[in-house]
């Protein structure tokens, strides 16, 4: 394994770049072949930000009767009008094995049966985000990059570490705490190169070592007890690909940012904007081409100065409840637009911006109180080529997953379904 | 996971003559007749509009595929969609039990069709038995904060198949497990012991401070008024007078909402400069006009509050803890260079003769990186006098990783703005500020205890060569692995890594960590191995069965007596067995199990979901809800040691409180803060989980109560009958808001629509049988609504109510009653909880025979709660993989 590796490093430094390429001859691409003349060069990248409990429907959803972009932002996203040309909202969209009526994330990017397996209380599978690290996240120091929020009960989220599920379904572990990502992604080892590759040598013979003690455990399981094990092995093998990686990046400096260690504590409002800041600086230095975002709703509320438990707010009736829940749609809106004023203002070398190569996914499982249809869907940027400035209204019950095989292609990912998948979204394709 | 009332149903009735029928989820025959009326005409022989017909539709739900139909079914009527509004509607009862019969149907088909079997799935270590593992094996402690966590699933911490290891776990393991061997020969290298000590003098940090405050206030003060005289003379010259007028009235025109003026006669100074002559503020000391305003404004806000701290007595050699302002707190501090370890916190206080008995609390605490944010570590009742004050020693852990700073103050809700208002509130009443309650003489940090290092293991060497470092690694790893020896490959590798870091000039010691490190990040260390080639049960060996009773009842290792008693063989006698079960209760590892397992069986996580409302509940403060919470472990601690019967929890004419929750509770006689069992009186209504503040808290949202919440808990936890899951997409209900209506009326909304009725009808009755106690658990007789507007509705409480097709109750104490009748249903619920939590998965259709084994086996001792986990622990099923 470690010499595969090792061709496949300097195949990488042989080609630099351009290994992105056979991603744009896809189908998915050629059909915006006008827009990849012009942003061929950079790379994609994809960013998801699940907000757990819904919205407030009345205030947040555009009229349906007002399809194209001649439709009007309601107050819940009135904070976004100065990016109305750049994000779609879509409505119509379902995933049709929901039935949880408190999980807003656990299945948003996989669109999973939970109870799909006979003699399992609990199943998912794949999340789109996982999906496009595959491809996009072969060329950066950090395949993708999970933040989230602890509490994910509480926040809506449902079970899960992060939005990121692995493609055996088991959940991906998120950072919460935005020191510790920003260290992780941008902190330099101070350790000499020599050193350096000493230290992946000996954990190389740390892994070998646990690996002779995992497969003695193995000899003696059943298949139940082997599949439980796989996970320890595939924490291993993720190791392996992540040391790989570091020895590839090994010469290579940890990018600089222009934002300093950020200070610690921040909770909800803040909290969210400085992680919404760690993605974009870690967007623009290519340390990563995927991110995810499980937000907090308790501690943004707090943040607000609403003392509403998160899900008595969703809860919302005609006064104070209501109120908080109009008040977090438009703090989460307004933080939304400063996210993407960000990615604007960042420019790529070839003078375009950093949204014009990225796809924001905004939305939640959760439509609002405890309905599951027609979930909050907000897609922004040109990274997956998908048609912007729009109200798309779709038929009632469309699986939600299609909006997701349509942003795979336009990123240029010819997968035939992602989880209950009927077709691709054609008013989304621009 | 628990099984829907519907199977407890079936169960009741057949357990005596076949409790080994196989269940099975089947709506009743009866049920068609719904489809026949209001569904086949569309979904029948005929047309079948979405490719659903129904006339003949199976009414048992055995498949994935049959559950995911009838859930789109039940879907369909849930949101209102089916029938559709043009089509005959069914009778809102008739509607109400199908929902009712499908939904606890399904439930049930869920349960079934995701039965394990009685499996077991391999489970690795949770936070909590990690970090306990790792003290136990080497003496210290770990942050585990980082690891992912373990909860979420809606399951115990402990059941296997939601136990899962992350991509990056591994590197975390490695790097905890590293710094966990840091710390321990960091401690086995300080050779002498040596304490440190440091104590603060309040009267100098304290009094100083004041003082300060007081001259600064009142300096400021005088030099305002000669100030502002000085610009009133000057305004008063004839070419100022119009300026001056004008500049009067502007302060004074008044709001047009309220009528109070905008501005207040100070405001007049701060325009000085228009007057001509005037004097600048800066020839009397102020940098500017506004800090002249800001000082003159202290002055008036807080001077008189100075002054009287001025009058206090005993200023020589203490001071006075404020409970607003300036000397909150006294700090002390480990120094920076001091080892880490336990350290004793002391402090000599008394208490103010005046002050009431809920103000006689110091917390002890830290303060956070925003200085209004003080996590509480724990509060103690001062019961000393000025005449005769007192010591209080608290043990605090000072650790690498955190903090090292300690701070004292008066007990009080975590809010500045709580402080601010109660300061306010107390100035506008009496003219003063609140009197200080906490006389303070000093405070002082002193430690580290001397304590051997107690790791289970040594990890001295006899030489520093290879062998040596075999034999080292060989025994820490065959502890860590729980007895099981390590294989020789496994070994090799590690020696080899030492030899790696010898060859890179490490010291002995710092090569050994290297190779001790990775055992505590592998599978054998890792996980509670049960191997089994096949799918069939067996006998757990003895090493085994000492694991899984260790993890079970001190979420920790077995320790050296279990391990010998293991390897003899002896544990598996049924005798030695029981006796160790005896001894492990009586152990005070045994709190991991009270707590970790009551915490997750009583749902009490809710407890931190939101903050309570100072406004409304000002002395449900940090320490209060410290203290309610820990009354439900400190009496399910009680009934475990001195074997009282789970009963108990549901009724009791006894509590177990601290002084604290005493004065909380209002009831007298309870000094200090250790929680001791108290007895009541007979009209109390405190006794048994009801009338716990915790449970009650939880029961609601910080401001008012939930009847909603406490109802659905008390139906899960109580009576072991738990409404379905929250069901989607169901249509909000028509607003009511805006009106003045009370908890009663409001909730009988659930009432009109089936959606919500076949549910609320359980659920609203019990939780208007504890509209008594409000959303901190504190008695009361009147409740009160009031609009954003103002208008306002106060009313009587009036607590009876009926259980849907049961019994009716006058009150809260009717409620308790008859609750507490129904103590095999809460056995049971009890029994399944703890199965689940000790063999680490669901409890399944596979335990009838079990749970019906153990609820006997304790019913013959009056459901005493050691009988619960001897009949467990001496089951096959315990014994078994």
């Amino acid at each position: 394994m470690a010499i595969k590796q090792f061709n496949r490093r300097h195949f990488l430094r042989a080609t630099g770049t351009v290994v992105a390429l056979p991603a744009l001859e896809s189908i998915g691409f050629r059909r915006f072949a006008s827009a990849a003349t012009l942003t061929a060069a950079r790379p994609k990248r994809a960013v998801f930000l699940g907000f757990g409990w819904g919205v407030t429907e009345e205030t947040w959803m555009p009229d349906k009767k007002v399809s194209g972009s001649a439709y009007e932002l309601p107050a819940g996203l009135a904070p976004l009008e100065r990016h109305k040309a750049d994000f779609t909202v879509v409505q119509g969209l379902t995933n049709k094995f929901a039935n949880e009526a408190h999980w807003g994330s656990t299945f948003w990017l996989t669109g999973a049966n939970r109870y799909a397996e006979p003699g399992q209380s609990f199943h998912n599978s794949v999340s789109a985000d996982q999906i496009v690290a595959e491809r996009l996240g072969s060329d950066t120091r950090f395949a993708s990059i999970q933040l989230s929020c602890p509490d994910g009960v509480a926040n809506g989220h449902g079970p899960g570490l992060s939005l990121a599920w692995d493609g055996r379904g088991k959940p991906l572990a998120g950072m919460e705490n935005p020191v510790a990502a920003y260290h992780r992604m941008f902190s330099d080892d101070t350790v000499p190169l020599a050193d350096r590759q000493a230290l992946l040598a000996e954990k190389r013979s740390v892994l070998d070592a646990v690996l002779v003690d995992a497969r003695r455990v193995q000899r003696d399981l059943n298949r139940t007890d082997t599949d439980k094990l796989d996970e320890y092995f595939q924490s291993v093998r993720d190791i392996e690909t992540r040391l790989a990686k570091d020895e590839q990046w090994l010469a290579v400096p940890k990018p600089k940012t222009s934002f300093s260690e950020p200070k610690p504590g921040l909770a909800g409002r803040d909290e969210i904007a400085l992680m919404y800041d760690l993605i974009v600086a870690a967007l623009q230095t290519d340390a990563t081409r995927v991110a995810t975002y499980r937000q907090p709703v308790g501690s943004l509320l707090g943040s607000l100065g609403l003392k509403i438990a998160a899900h008595d707010m969703t809860h919302y009736t005609t006064g104070e409840r209501l109120e908080a829940s109009q008040q977090r749609d438009v703090a989460q809106s307004e933080l939304l637009a400063g996210l993407l004023d960000k990615l604007k203002a960042t420019k790529e070398p070839d003078g375009s911006s950093l949204l014009d190569h990225t796809v924001v996914a905004y939305g939640s499982n959760i439509r609002t109180v405890h309905y599951l249809d027609n979930c909050p869907m907000l897609f922004a940027g040109r990274g997956a080529g998908l048609k912007l400035g729009q109200h798309v209204v779709l038929a009632h019950h469309t699986p939600l997953c299609n909006a997701w095989l349509t942003m795979l292609h336009g990123l240029g990912i010819e997968a035939e379904r992602h989880g209950d998948s009927t077709g691709v979204v054609k008013e989304l394709q621009g | 996971m628990r099984p829907s009332c519907f199977l407890v149903c079936i169960l009741l009735c057949c357990c005596e003559a076949q409790a080994g029928e196989p269940a099975s989820a089947r709506l009743d025959d009866a049920q068609r007749a719904f489809f026949t009326a209001y569904c086949t005409d569309c979904h029948g022989a005929d047309t079948q509009e979405g490719k659903l017909r129904l006339d003949n539709i199976s009414l048992a739900i055995e498949t994935v595929e049959q559950a995911d139909r009838w859930q789109k079914i039940l879907n369909q009527l849930n949101s209102g969609e089916m029938p559709p509004e043009d089509a005959t509607q069914p009778e809102p009862a008739r509607k109400t039990e199908f929902l009712d019969a499908l939904s606890r149907t399904l439930a049930l088909a869920r349960k079934i069709i995701g039965d394990q079997g009685g499996r077991i799935a391999l489970r690795r270590l949770n936070q909590r038995e990690y970090r306990n593992t790792l003290r136990d094996l080497l003496g210290v402690e770990v942050d585990t904060r980082d690891l992912p966590s373990d909860s979420g699933t809606g399951t115990f911490d402990t059941v296997g198949a939601s136990l899962y290891m992350s991509s990056d776990q591994i590197e975390q393991y490695l790097a905890l497990g590293r710094s966990a061997l840091d710390e321990y020969f960091t401690r086995a290298a300080a050779h002498e012991h040596k304490t440190f000590k440091a104590r603060e003098e309040a009267e100098i940090v304290g009094n100083r401070r004041m003082n300060n405050l007081y001259k600064d206030t009142k300096a400021a003060h005088d030099n305002y008024v000669r100030w502002t005289a000085a610009v009133d003379e000057a305004a008063k010259r004839s070419e100022n007078v119009a300026t001056a007028e004008r500049l009067r009235k502007q302060t004074e025109k008044p709001r047009p909402s309220s009528g109070v003026p905008y501005a207040t006669p100070m405001h007049f100074y701060l325009d000085w400069d228009q007057i001509a002559g005037a004097p600048s503020p800066t020839e009397f000391g102020f940098q500017d006009a506004q800090k002249a305003f800001f000082d003159e404004t202290q002055y008036r806000n807080h001077f008189v509050y100075y002054d009287d701290y001025q009058k206090l007595p005993a200023r020589e050699t203490g001071a006075w803890l404020l409970f607003y302002q300036a000397y909150r707190e006294t700090y002390v501090s480990a120094g920076e260079k001091w080892p880490t370890g336990r350290y004793t916190l002391r402090m000599r206080v008394a208490a103010n003769d005046a002050a009431n008995r809920e103000r006689r609390f110091v917390e002890i605490g830290q303060r956070g990186d925003d200085p209004s944010d003080f996590s509480v570590l724990g509060a103690c009742q001062v019961t000393g006098t000025l005449a005769e004050p007192q010591t209080i020693e608290f043990p605090v852990e000072v650790r690498s990783s955190a903090k090292r700073e300690f701070a004292v103050r008066e007990k009080r809700p975590n809010s500045r703005k709580a402080e601010i208002r109660s300061y306010h509130d107390e100035l506008e009443k009496t003219g003063r500020g609140p009197v200080p309650a906490i006389w303070i003489d000093w405070f002082e940090i002193e430690g580290p205890a001397k304590a051997p290092i107690a790791a289970a293991v040594s990890l001295v060497a006899e030489s520093h060569d290879a062998a040596a470092a075999r034999d080292v690694i060989q025994r820490f790893a065959t502890r860590a692995f729980r007895g099981r020896a390590p294989s020789a490959d496994y070994l090799d590798r590690l020696v080899a890594l030492f030899e790696a870091r010898r060859g890179h000039g490490d010291s002995f010691d710092e090569a050994i960590k290297e190779p001790l490190g990775v055992v505590l990040a592998s599978p054998s260390f890792l996980y509670l191995l049960e191997p089994s080639p096949g799918d069939e049960h067996r006998r757990l060996d003895s090493l085994e069965l000492a694991s899984r009773l260790a993890y079970f009842l001190w979420s920790s290792p077995p320790d050296d007596e279990l391990l010998a008693l293991a390897r003899s063989g002896e544990l598996q006698q049924t005798e030695v067995l029981a006796t160790q079960v005896d001894r492990m209760i009586a152990d005070e590892r045994s709190w991991q199990f009270v707590r970790g397992f009551t915490h997750q069986w009583l749902g009490m996580d809710r407890l931190d979901f939101f903050q309570f409302d100072f406004k409304l509940h000002r002395g449900f403060d940090d320490s209060t809800k410290a203290a309610a919470r820990e009354e439900v472990f400190q009496t399910v601690a009680c009934l475990l040691r001195d074997d009282l019967s789970l009963r108990s929890l549901l009724k009791s004419d006894f509590v177990i409180v601290n002084s604290l929750l005493a004065t909380y509770y209002g009831l007298d006689g309870v000094r200090g803060d250790a929680f001791r069992k108290v007895s009541l009186p007979a009209d109390s209504p405190r006794g048994g989980l009801l009338g716990m503040a915790a449970i009650l808290a939880m029961g609601s949202n910080g401001q008012c109560t939930s009847p909603v919440e406490r109802g659905a808990w008390v139906l899960r936890k109580l009576l072991n009958d738990p409404p379905p899951p929250a069901p989607p997409n169901v249509p909000q209900l028509a607003r009511l808001e805006g009106k003045l209506l009370d908890v009663r009326e409001r909730l009988r909304a659930h009432q009109e629509q089936p959606q919500c009725a076949n549910c609320h009808r359980k659920i609203d009755p019990i939780g208007f049988g504890l509209e008594n106690f409000d959303a901190a658990g504190r008695w009361r007789t009147e409740d009160m609504y009031q609009l954003k507007g103002g208008a306002k509705k106060t009313w009587t409480i009036d607590a009876a109510a009926t259980f849907h097709k049961g019994p009716a109750f006058k009150n809260y104490f009717d409620l308790r009653d008859i609750v507490a009748s129904k103590s095999d249903a809460f056995a049971r619920g009890f029994t399944e909880a703890l199965v689940e939590y000790a063999l680490g998965r669901p409890c399944g259709f596979i335990d009838e025979e079990l749970v019906a084994d153990v609820l006997s086996q304790a019913r013959r001792q009056d459901f005493a709660m050691r009988s619960f986990i001897q009949a467990l622990v001496a089951s096959d099923t315990f014994q078994s993989k």
